[in-house]
C-alpha cells in the first residue's frame, strides 16, 4: 500500500507486546499526539526481531524503522531484549555498506509505562525520517560495474616456496590412514594444470603421494568436513541392525592451513562437529595465491607448462615458452594479505615449525572495504546493484562456506519461511546475501570462500567483512574460530554491554 | 479464507478521528474479506452478537476487528469467535483507538492508517492457523522460598488448603526481618508475639516441609512441572538429635563470633541458636569462627551435648524436589549506607541503622532490650533519627521511596520515650509518608504524645564532638535555617533493596528484576503477584518494598494463585508456542543454547540430531525464531511468514 | 550477398545501427568477469573474450514470468471474485553478439528440449525465432576449452546465424543461416568474400590451440556400464560441493523450477515464474512427499555426467552429446573439479 503523498512517509515499527506495544497504548490512552506515519507490527518480544525484518522492509519501501522493546532486565523473557539488543546493533552498524543511511533505522527501550516517553519516541524518529526524506530506493541506484583494482598491502612476507615438512606430513597422513581409524583425509592435489589445485581425499596410504602444500591450497578444507563426519557415520552404520547399538564411526582427517582451522574451531564453538570426529593434520602457511590474479598477468587463454617457487616469486612458464615472474604481492589471495594466522593452533599432528606472525604486525584495512568506505551511501548501493545483477545465484558462495551448514535446506530456498522468492530481481537476489551475511555475522572467520567461489567475481565477501568490523569493535576485538570454548557473539549477550551505548532516540 | 472485518466505532472514541466506514469500505477490497461493516461498540454484547451472527450468516472462517488494543480485548473477542464456532486463533485485532484515534486528529491520516493496519491484520489473519491447547498433569506441591513473614503466610495458606509446601530458608530459622523487629506499628504490639505462634504453625504443619539453611539452586521445568534443586548447608548439628537445650552455646568458647541475626550488634559464640523463639531451635555452627573446624582443636560442643548430636564431618547436601508451583518471598536487606561519607560511612559506632536499633530494643537482643550506646554502653538521652538514607535519593541511584521507614521511625522514636522517659528523639524527614491505616494517626501520636521532635530537612553531616556526642547538621527547610542537634546516638532510616543474591535467584527462577534487585510482577496493578513465568508467585518485599500487612496480603493472595492453579485438574498449555520442522532442522542447536527456559532440547530421530520443544515449558517469546538461520522453528502465531506479510502489506515498491 | 567485411572501426557504427531496432546482447567486462549485457549506442566496443556466463539467457532468462494473475473483487458481491491471465510472450528482435562457437552450439542442444517433438516451449521459441546469433571465431581457446572434443570447434558455425572471424584490419562475416544472410544483407557492409582465406586460416590456426583431443565416442556405453559403478561416482564426486555455478554457466543446462510468488488478489498481482534450477542440488529431486531418489551428490554427478554424455544422445535424433566444450563448469568450479577427466576415466577403466 502506499503512503498518503505529500504527507507521510513509510515509517515501520516492530514493537514487544509487553513494553513498548503496551507503552504505545499508554500514550493513546493519555491522548499524546503523534505523527500518524508509524505502523507497528506486534511481536511477543524484540528478540523476535530477526534484522531480517527491518531490512527487508529498509529493502522493499521503508523509509525508516524503528524496533521497541523492554529495558534491559525487564524483558518479560528475562533476556530476549539482551540478544535483540547485539543483533540489533550489528544490523544498524551494518546498513551503511550497502547504502542505507543507519538514521533510518533505530532501536530502544520504552516500557508499558513510558507513555511519554514512546510519543516523544515516536516524535523524534518520525522527524528525523521526514528530514532524511525518502529513502533511495536500490531499484533506482546508479549502477556502478566496475571493482577497484587496488590491493591490499601484505601484513608478512609471503613464500611460495612450499613447505619443506611436506614429507614430514605426507608420512604423518600415511600412518594414520594405515592404522585405518580415519574415514579418509582431505587435503590438496595438482588439478587440471599447474595453476590449479583441487581437493584430493586421501583413503589409502597410497593416495597420500599426491598430497600437495603451497601457494595453489587455496580451497578451504574445513567446508567439507560436516558433510565427510556425515558420510563416516553413514558408513559405520552400514549393516547395522536396528536395535543393534550404533558403533562409533571413524574419524575424518583434515589438511589444515591456519585459515581451515579456524573454520573448524568455529564449528567447535557452534557444536556442530566434535573435537574427536576430527583428526588435525597441520602445517604453516606461507599464503596462497589467486588463479584469477595469476590469469590476469599471464592472460586468461595462456597454458601453463610449469611452476616453480622461490621465495616471493612465483615463475610461471606457459606454453610459448615465456616465464612470468610474479610477486606474491601481485598475486596472493586477500585473505593471505592480512592473515596473522597461519599455523593451525588447535591440531592433532603439526608437520615442521609453525609459522608465525609478529604479534604487532597490524594488517591495512582490506582494499574493498577501504574503497566502499571512500564511497557515499548512494554509491554504495549502487555499487551493490551494479555488482548483483550479475548474479546468476548459483550459491556457490553459500556452498563454499565453511559455515553454512543448512545447505539443502537454506531460506534461500524455502518458502516456509519465504524471505527470498524465486523472482531475479536484483533486490531478491541481493537480499539471499544479506542474509548470509547477517547468519554470519560473529561466525565468519574470513577464509574469503565466497569471493573465491563467485564464479562471476562479485565480492560479497565484504558484506561479511563488515559484520566482522562491527563484531570486533563490539565485542573487543573478538575473532571467530580462534578460542574453541568461546561463545558466538550473538548466543551470548552482556546484561551491561560495554561497547553498545543506548540510543536515546527522544534526545535527538 | 472467509474473512470478516468489524471496524469499531468505540462510540466516538474512533469515530470521531477516523470515518469507520470508510475503512469497513475498504477493507472490502482486501484480499479473502467476505464482509466488512462498522459497528458502534464491537465489544458490546449486541456487537458481539453481530460478529456471531456474521459468521453464521457469511460462513467466515477468521474475523478481523478492528477497535481498541489487543492487551485490552484480544482475550474478549476471542472468546466471541468461539462461540460463533471458529478457533479463537483465527482472529486478529487491529488497534485503531490507542494507536490511531487517540493520538491524532487529522481524519484523512486517520482513516488511511486505519485501513492499513485492517490491511496488516488480513494479510496476517490469511496465514493464521487454528492453534489447540493441550492438556498436562501438574504436582500439587508448591515451593515457597524464604521463611519470612509474606512466606510463612502463603505457606499456611497453601498448606491449609491441602497443598504440599516445601518451604526453603537460607538461614537457620524462620521468622525473617519481622522476628528482629522489638515492636510493630502502628500498634505497638510485640512482633514475636504475633510472629511466633505462626512460625510453630509452619513447623507443626503435617503439609509442610521445613528446610532452612538452605539455598535454591536451580529451578528447570515449567508451570506445574518443576524440578528443584535445593543446597542445604552443612550446620554440623544432627537435628534430629538436637534439642535445642543450648548448653553447647553456653560453653562453646569461640565468643567473638559475629552475630548476624542481632546485625552485628554484638558477639556470639560459634555454635549457636539465633534467637530463643528460633523455628526450628536448632543449633548450627558457624564453621569460619568454630575452633575445631578451623584449627581442629576444641571440640567441646561435641563433648557436652548431651544427646551426641555435633557432627564435625556433616557435608552440604543436595535435595531434588518436584513442585507444581514457587513461590518466592525472599524479601530485603537495607542497602550498604556507607556511601554516606557525610554519615560517617560506617566509622562512628554510635550511628546504626534503624534495624540494628530494634535489636537493642528487643528484650531479646544483645543488650536485653536496654537502649545502650554501641560505644560506652551507657543510655542516650539525645536520639537523632534520620529519614530517607538511601531512598529518594537520586545522587546515589536511589530515586524510589522505601516505604515504610517513616512508620517505623515513628515507632522506634515512642519506644525511645517508653524506655528512657528523659530522651528527646528527632526526626530529619522529607515527607511523612503515612498512608495506611491507623498511620498517620501513630505518627501524630509520636509527635504529639510522645514530643518526638520533627525536622523537615535533610542532614548535611554528622560530626563527633569529641567529648561522646555528635553534632548533626542540617537544615530546616520549614523554618528556612539550618538546623544542629547534639546527638547521644543517631538512628538512619536506611533504604531497602532485593535481598542479597536476589539477582541470581531471579535468574534461577527465569523472572525479570529490576536494577535494585526487586522481582517484576507481570502487571504492576492487575497481576501483581503472577511474574512472566508462568507457575512462579511473588510474596513481600522482595517484589518491593512493603510493610507487614501489606507482606502477609501479598502471601496470601501468592496462595491464593497457587491454590487456584494447582486446584485444576490439569493445566492447559498456550499453543503460541515454537514449533520445530524437522524436515529443515539441521540440529545445531542455536535454539537450545539461547531459549531463556530451556524449553528446547536436542532430540536423535533416527540418528539425526533434530531440536524439540517441549511445549508446557515453552514461553513463545519466538527468540529461537529469530535465531535459527533456516527458519526451522516457527512460532505459532507469530510465523516468520506471518511476519512477512504485515511487512509486505506495507513495503512493496 | 552473404560475406562481409567489417573494419575494426566500423565495429561500434554498425552496433549502432543494429541497436536502432533490436536489442544487442554482447559481451562486456564487470570485474573479473565477462557478461552478457544490453548493448547500446555510446557503449565501448564489446570485448572479444568468451562470456564467463553463457549467454543461454538470451533465449532461456535465469527467470521469466510464465502467466501473471490477478484476482479482482466484485464490488457488489464480496466473494465473487474473477480471475485475470497474462502469459506474456516476450520476444522483440535481438542480435545476439559475440558469442562463441561452443554458446552458439549450445542453442541447437537447447532446441531439442525445448523445440523438438510435439510440445515446443513458445517462450523459448518466440525468443530463438527474434535472435540472430553472431558468433566470433574463437582466437583464444584456454586450457578448459574441449570444443573439439565434443564434435565442434573454435568455429563451429552450427547454431550460428553469422560467423565473424577476426583477420587484419578487421572481421569477415559470413552469413550461415537466411537469417544471418538477411541482417548481412541490411548491414550495408562491403564484401569481404577477399578475405574468406585469411580468415579460415584464423580458424585453423585457432582450433590447434585446443586442448589436444580425446575421442568420446564410447562415452555413451560406457557411462551406461558405469551407472550401477556408484563406487566411482562417489570417489569422482567427493570434492563437489553441489552449487549450481557448473550448471548455470552451461549453454546447455535446461532445467528449471515453476514457482508462483506474489499474491493474485494483490494490487501487484502473482507471477508463475519459471527459474533455472540445478541438478546438483539435493533440492532438486525432492518429491512432495520427502522422499528424494538423489539425495547422494554422487548420484547427482551421475545423473549430470550421463545426462550430457549419454542419455542426450539417446533422446536427440541427431545423437549429439549436450556438451558443448566450453570448459565453462571446469573454470568457474570453486573446487576445479573437471567434468573431462570424469569422462575419460569413465571411459578408461
Amino acid at each position: 500500500m502506499s503512503v498518503l503523498t505529500g504527507k507521510e512517509l513509510r515509517i515501520v515499527g516492530f514493537l514487544c507486546n509487553w513494553c513498548s506495544y503496551g507503552g504505545a497504548d499508554t500514550a493513546g490512552v493519555a491522548r499524546a499526539t503523534q505523527p500518524t506515519d508509524l505502523r507497528i507490527i506486534r511481536v511477543p518480544c524484540s528478540g523476535r526481531v530477526n534484522p531480517l525484518f527491518p531490512l527487508k522492509a529498509l529493502l522493499s519501501g521503508a523509509d525508516g524503522v524503528l524496533v521497541s522493546g523492554c529495558h534491559p532486565r525487564d524483558c518479560h523473557y528475562s533476556a530476549g531484549n539482551f540478544y535483540a539488543r547485539r543483533r540489533l546493533e550489528l544490523l544498524k552498524e551494518f546498513l551503511p555498506i550497502i547504502g542505507i543511511n543507519p538514521d533510518r533505522f533505530e532501536y530502544t527501550w520504552v516500557s508499558a509505562s513510558e507513555g511519554q516517553r514512546w510519543q516523544q519516541v515516536v516524535t523524534a524518529f518520525t522527524d528525523r525520517i521526514h528530514k532524511l526524506g525518502p529513502a533511495p530506493r536500490f531499484k533506482d541506484a546508479e549502477p556502478i560495474y566496475d571493482l577497484p583494482g587496488a590491493l591490499t598491502g601484505l601484513v608478512r612476507p609471503l613464500d611460495c616456496g612450499g613447505n619443506p615438512a611436506l614429507d614430514e606430513l605426507k608420512q604423518q597422513i600415511r600412518e594414520a590412514l594405515a592404522d585405518g581409524h580415519l574415514h579418509c583425509v582431505v587435503g590438496w592435489q595438482q588439478g587440471y594444470d599447474a595453476i590449479h589445485a583441487t581437493p584430493l581425499h586421501m583413503r589409502k596410504p597410497e593416495d597420500v603421494d599426491r598430497l600437495i602444500w603451497g601457494p595453489f591450497n587455496i580451497h578451504s578444507t574445513a567446508n567439507m568436513i560436516t558433510q565427510l563426519i556425515k558420510e563416516a557415520q553413514d558408513a559405520a552404520m552400514v549393516g547395522v541392525k536396528r536395535g543393534d547399538p550404533i558403533p562409533p564411526a571413524k574419524k575424518v582427517g583434515v589438511v589444515v592451513k591456519g585459515c581451515d582451522s579456524k573454520g573448524l574451531v568455529e564449528l567447535l564453538q557452534e557444536k556442530l562437529i566434535e573435537r574427536d570426529a576430527v583428526e588435525i593434520f597441520a602445517m604453516g602457511c606461507n599464503g596462497t595465491v589467486s588463479t584469477d590474479r595469476i590469469l590476469a598477468k599471464i592472460g586468461g587463454a595462456a597454458r601453463v607448462s610449469a611452476v616453480s617457487g622461490k621465495g616471493d616469486t612465483l615463475t610461471v612458464t606457459t606454453a610459448d615458452g615465456v616465464e612470468h615472474a610474479l610477486s606474491m604481492a601481485d598475486i596472493a589471495q586477500d585473505k593471505c594479505r592480512a592473515c596473522k594466522m597461519p599455523s593451525a593452533k588447535v591440531y592433532d599432528h603439526f608437520a615442521g615449525e609453525p609459522v608465525t606472525v609478529a604479534e604487532d604486525a597490524t594488517p591495512e584495512p582490506a582494499a574493498i572495504m577501504a574503497y566502499l568506505d571512500s564511497l557515499t551511501l548512494d554509491q554504495r548501493m549502487g555499487f551493490w546493484k551494479g555488482q548483483m545483477e550479475r548474479c546468476i545465484r548459483c550459491h556457490a558462495c553459500r556452498n563454499a562456506c565453511p559455515m553454512c551448514v543448512c545447505r539443502e535446506v537454506c531460506v534461500a530456498d524455502s518458502r516456509e519461511p519465504h524471505w527470498v522468492t524465486q523472482d531475479d530481481t536484483v533486490t531478491n537476489k541481493f537480499f539471499f546475501q544479506l542474509i548470509h551475511a547477517l547468519h554470519l555475522a560473529g561466525r565468519c572467520t574470513g577464509c574469503g570462500e565466497c569471493n573465491r567461489a563467485c564464479p562471476v567475481g562479485i565480492p560479497v565477501g565484504a558484506l561479511k567483512m563488515q559484520t566482522s568490523r562491527i563484531v570486533q569493535r563490539l565485542f573487543d576485538g573478538y575473532q571467530p574460530g580462534t578460542d574453541a570454548d568461546a561463545v558466538p557473539p550473538f548466543l551470548g549477550y552482556e546484561v551491561e554491554e560495554k561497547n553498545i551505548p543506548e540510543h536515546h532516540i527522544e534526545r535527538a | 479464507m472467509r474473512i470478516g472485518v468489524f471496524i469499531c466505532h468505540c462510540g466516538s472514541n474512533i469515530a470521531g478521528t477516523v470515518d469507520c466506514a470508510q475503512v469497513a469500505q475498504n477493507a472490502k477490497a482486501f484480499p479473502e474479506v467476505a464482509f466488512a461493516t462498522d459497528t458502534m461498540y464491537t465489544c458490546s454484547e449486541p456487537g458481539q452478537d453481530e460478529i456471531v451472527a456474521a459468521v453464521k450468516a457469511h460462513n467466515l472462517d477468521g474475523v478481523v476487528v478492528a477497535s481498541c488494543t489487543p492487551r485490552m480485548h484480544e482475550p474478549t473477542f476471542r472468546r466471541t469467535v468461539e462461540r460463533a464456532g471458529l478457533n479463537r486463533y483465527m482472529f486478529e485485532m487491529a488497534n485503531i483507538r490507542e494507536h490511531v484515534s487517540w493520538i491524532g486528529k487529522d481524519k484523512e491520516a486517520n482513516t488511511n492508517k486505519a485501513t492499513e493496519l485492517v490491511r496488516m491484520a488480513v494479510e496476517k489473519l490469511r496465514r493464521n492457523a487454528p492453534l489447540y491447547t493441550k492438556k498436562f498433569d501438574s504436582v500439587k506441591k508448591v515451593l515457597v522460598i524464604g521463611g519470612g513473614v509474606a512466606g510463612i503466610q502463603a505457606a499456611l495458606d497453601c498448606a491449609d488448603a491441602g497443598i504440599q509446601v516445601v518451604m526453603v530458608e537460607r538461614e537457620t530459622s524462620i521468622g525473617g526481618k519481622m522476628a528482629k523487629l522489638d515492636k510493630t506499628f502502628p500498634t505497638v504490639d510485640c512482633s514475636s508475639c504475633i510472629l511466633g505462634p505462626k512460625m510453630v504453625d509452619v513447623a507443626q504443619h503435617p503439609n509442610i516441609t521445613l528446610l532452612t539453611a538452605s539455598e535454591v539452586t536451580n529451578v528447570s521445568g515449567y508451570v506445574g512441572n518443576f524440578t528443584v534443586s535445593i543446597k542445604r548447608r552443612a550446620t554440623y548439628v544432627d537435628w534430629s538429635k538436637c534439642t535445642g537445650c543450648g548448653l553447647c552455646t553456653e560453653k562453646c568458647p569461640a565468643k567473638k563470633t559475629p552475630d548476624k541475626f542481632n546485625e552485628f550488634m554484638g558477639p556470639t559464640t560459634a555454635i549457636n541458636i539465633p534467637f530463643p523463639q528460633a523455628i526450628p531451635k536448632k543449633a548450627a555452627i558457624n564453621p569460619d569462627y568454630c575452633r575445631k573446624l578451623k584449627e581442629g582443636k576444641c571440640g567441646v560442643c561435641a563433648k557436652i551435648c548431651p544427646t551426641g548430636a555435633i557432627n564435625y564431618e556433616m557435608q552440604d547436601e543436595i535435595i531434588t524436589e518436584q513442585v507444581g508451583a514457587i513461590v518466592a518471598a525472599s524479601g530485603y536487606d537495607l542497602m550498604d549506607w556507607t556511601v554516606y561519607g557525610e554519615y560517617g560511612g560506617g566509622r562512628y559506632p554510635d550511628v546504626i541503622t534503624s534495624l540494628q536499633y530494634e535489636r537493642l530494643l528487643s528484650a531479646a537482643g544483645p543488650t536485653g532490650g536496654h537502649i545502650l550506646r554501641p560505644s560506652d554502653g551507657k543510655e542516650p538521652k539525645s536520639v537523632v533519627f534520620i529519614q530517607c538514607v538511601g531512598s529518594r535519593d537520586r545522587s546515589i541511584g536511589r530515586p524510589y521511596c522505601s516505604g515504610f521507614c517513616c512508620m517505623y521511625t515513628a515507632k522506634q522514636a515512642v519506644l525511645t520515650k517508653d524506655h528512657i522517659p528523659d530522651s528527646q528523639s528527632y526526626v530529619f524527614y522529607m515527607d511523612i509518608r503515612a498512608p495506611g491505616k491507623m498511620y498517620d494517626e501513630f505518627t501524630r501520636r509520636a509527635i504529639e504524645e510522645y514530643g518526638t521532635e520533627y525536622i523537615r530537612g535533610r542532614v548535611s553531616c554528622i560530626q563527633p564532638n569529641g567529648r561522646g556526642q555528635y553534632v548533626v547538621r542540617g537544615v530546616d527547610t520549614l523554618m528556612g535555617k539550618p538546623v544542629e542537634v547534639l546527638a547521644d546516638l543517631v538512628v538512619l532510616a536506611v533504604g531497602v533493596e532485593g535481598a542479597k543474591g536476589a539477582g541470581k535467584l531471579a535468574e534461577t527462577l527465569h523472572i525479570s528484576y529490576d536494577h535494585y534487585g526487586f522481582f517484576m510482577e507481570s502487571h504492576c496493578k492487575l497481576r501483581p503477584v503472577e511474574t512472566n513465568t508462568a507457575g512462579v508467585f511473588l510474596a513481600g518485599a522482595c517484589q518491593g518494598a512493603k510493610d507487614i500487612p501489606s507482606s502477609v496480603a501479598q502471601g496470601s493472595g501468592a496462595a491464593a494463585k497457587v491454590i487456584g492453579l494447582l486446584s485444576k485438574p490439569q493445566l492447559e498449555s498456550d499453543p503460541q508456542i515454537s514449533v520445530v520442522d524437522i524436515k529443515r532442522c539441521v540440529g545445531c542447536g542455536k535454539c537450545v543454547d539461547v531459549c531463556p527456559f530451556q524449553a528446547i532440547t536436542k532430540q536423535s530421530i533416527r540418528g539425526e540430531v533434530k531440536a524439540q520443544v517441549i511445549e508446557a515449558v515453552c514461553q513463545g517469546c519466538g527468540l529461537c525464531v529469530a535465531t535459527c538461520p533456516q527458519g526451522a522453528i516457527q512460532l505459532s502465531h507469530f510465523t516468520d511468514n506471518q511476519l512477512l506479510a504485515e511487512v509486505n502489506a506495507l513495503c512493496q515498491c | 550477398m552473404t560475406i562481409c567485411f567489417l573494419a575494426t572501426e566500423g565495429l561500434v557504427p554498425w552496433l549502432a545501427k543494429l541497436a536502432q531496432n533490436h536489442r544487442v546482447l554482447a559481451p562486456r567486462r564487470e570485474g573479473k568477469a565477462v557478461i552478457f549485457r544490453p548493448w547500446k549506442e555510446g557503449d565501448a566496443a564489446p570485448v572479444p573474450l568468451k562470456a564467463t556466463v553463457s549467454p543461454k539467457g538470451a533465449m532461456f532468462p535465469s527467470c521469466e514470468t510464465l502467466v501473471s494473475y490477478k484476482t479482482t473483487k466484485n464490488p457488489e458481491q464480496l466473494d465473487k471474485v474473477s480471475l485475470t491471465l497474462k502469459a506474456p510472450v516476450k520476444a522483440e528482435p535481438t542480435v545476439l553478439f559475440g558469442c562463441r562457437s561452443c554458446d552458439a552450439r549450445g542453442f541447437v542442444a537447447l532446441d531439442k528440449a525445448y523445440l523438438d517433438g510435439k510440445f515446443k516451449d513458445p517462450y523459448y521459441e518466440a525468443r530463438r525465432k527474434a535472435t540472430t546469433i553472431v558468433t566470433l571465431t574463437c582466437d583464444n581457446p584456454t586450457p578448459t576449452c574441449f570444443c573439439t572434443w565434443v564434435n565442434g570447434g573454435p568455429a563451429s558455425p552450427e547454431g550460428s546465424d553469422v560467423l565473424m572471424t577476426a583477420v587484419n584490419g578487421g572481421y569477415v562475416l559470413e552469413g550461415i543461416s537466411q537469417k544471418g544472410k538477411d541482417l548481412l544483407a541490411g548491414s550495408g557492409l562491403p564484401d569481404g568474400a577477399d578475405k574468406l582465406d585469411e580468415a579460415r586460416a584464423a580458424r585453423t590456426e585457432a582450433a590447434k590451440r585446443v586442448t589436444p583431443r580425446k575421442d568420446l565416442s564410447k562415452a555413451p556405453e560406457r557411462l551406461k556400464a558405469r551407472f550401477t559403478d556408484m563406487d566411482f561416482w562417489v570417489s569422482q564426486t567427493a570434492k563437489c560441493l553441489s552449487c549450481g555455478a557448473c550448471t548455470f554457466m552451461c549453454p546447455t543446462c535446461q532445467c528449471f523450477n515453476i514457482t508462483d510468488e506474489g499474491d493474485p488478489a494483490s494490487e501487484q498481482g502473482g507471477q508463475r515464474l519459471r527459474s533455472w534450477d540445478y541438478c546438483m542440488s539435493p533440492m532438486f529431486t525432492r518429491e512432495a512427499s520427502g522422499h528424494n531418489p538423489r539425495m547422494a551428490k554422487a548420484a547427482r554427478m551421475r545423473n549430470r555426467v550421463s545426462h550430457k554424455y549419454w542419455y542426450s544422445t539417446e533422446y536427440s535424433s541427431d545423437g549429439r552429446f549436450s556438451c558443448t566444450g566450453c570448459g565453462r563448469c571446469i573454470a568457474q568450479c570453486p573446487v576445479s573439479l573437471d567434468i573431462r577427466e570424469i569422462v575419460v576415466k569413465a571411459i578408461e577403466e
